[in-house]
């Protein structure tokens, strides 16, 4: 892991992985804080597809007790810069 | 697909007498298992609680032949091999449900890195046309979509279709007292010119029974 990744990057990141595992989804603009669930139709596997993903980039392993309040892009960065910031 | 989909729907409608059954399954001792396995273990070996559904259902039509095979102009054609049909939503609309070939001998980590790569394959279209076209019977789970049971439409030449609604937390009355369990509710939609009501009620019961021990999945 590079030191400091800032918040912008992570966000990137974490739509470019999205879009990996959801390719379908890589025309649509995806606004950071939209709910993926409800808006964009992300379903049980699409995330924890991402978030494999995101465990192999950024080395964070998101927990399934902390899956139910990571809804957006937004949640989800903020929450892996915490994790990050934390190392 | 829209018109696919029309077609053999409507012809299922048409065709075939279906029968429906359904059954609410206290899914409290898979939810714990399934919680405390995926907590040990980093994304990309954890599970989905569909995966237990599927292998739950291949392994209980062993017992069930005549669920598990094909109408040929109203005679019946058995399979000896399962092939559970996943019905999966394309976003934007529609749906497929490729088959997880010899579904019942996979162990839980193959099943569920199969169900991963289709799953992946619908959504960049990369299924092959076997895979759309061999499957023995379906499963259509509504995952975490909110509905508490879906009555399906069997896919011809298919006979039988087993559904699986949201889990949700609901009243159990357990030795005498109610109590909070995670609930959820299975269908079976049958061809009753091939199975009857009777077997389909001892199926969804097995259905259960198997879901109650989810280590022997």
């Amino acid at each position: 892991m590079s030191t400091a990744m800032t918040k912008d990057q992570i966000l990137a990141a974490t739509l470019d992985e999205l879009t990996n595992v959801a390719p379908d989804l890589a025309d649509e603009t995806i606004p950071p804080d939209a709910d993926l669930r409800e808006v964009f139709d992300l379903d049980s596997m699409d995330f924890l597809n991402w978030f494999t993903a995101l465990h192999r980039r950024l080395g964070v392993d998101i927990p399934e007790l902390d899956y139910p309040k990571l809804r957006s892009m937004d949640d989800v960065a903020t929450y892996l810069a915490a994790r990050l910031g934390g190392l | 697909m829209r018109q696919a989909i029309a077609a053999a729907m409507a012809h299922a409608k048409r065709e075939i007498p279906h029968y429906y059954l359904s059954q609410d399954v206290d899914l409290t001792p898979a939810s714990d298992w399934l919680a405390q396995r995926n907590a040990e273990l980093p994304p990309e070996r954890r599970l989905l609680m569909g995966v237990l559904f599927i292998k739950a259902v291949a392994l209980t039509l062993k017992g069930f032949p005549e669920l598990n095979g094909f109408d040929r102009e109203g005679r019946f054609e058995p399979s000896a091999a399962i092939h559970v049909g996943c019905a999966t939503a394309i976003r934007g609309g529609g749906l497929v449900a490729p088959a997880i070939h010899d579904t019942d001998h996979l162990d839980l980590d193959t099943l569920m890195a199969k169900l991963r790569d289709l799953v992946a394959r619908v959504r960049s279209g990369g299924l092959r046309a076997s895979e759309l076209a061999d499957p023995t019977i379906t499963v259509s789970s509504l995952g975490e979509r909110g509905v508490d049971r879906l009555y399906g439409i069997i896919y011809p030449p298919q006979v039988a279709i087993v559904g699986f609604g949201t889990p949700r937390p609901a009243p159990w009355v357990l030795e005498d007292r109610v109590v909070p369990r995670q609930v959820v509710t299975v269908t079976l939609a049958a061809d009753h010119r091939h199975s009857d009501g009777h077997r389909g009620a001892l199926f969804l019961a097995q259905v259960a029974q198997r879901l109650h021990e989810p280590e022997n999945l």
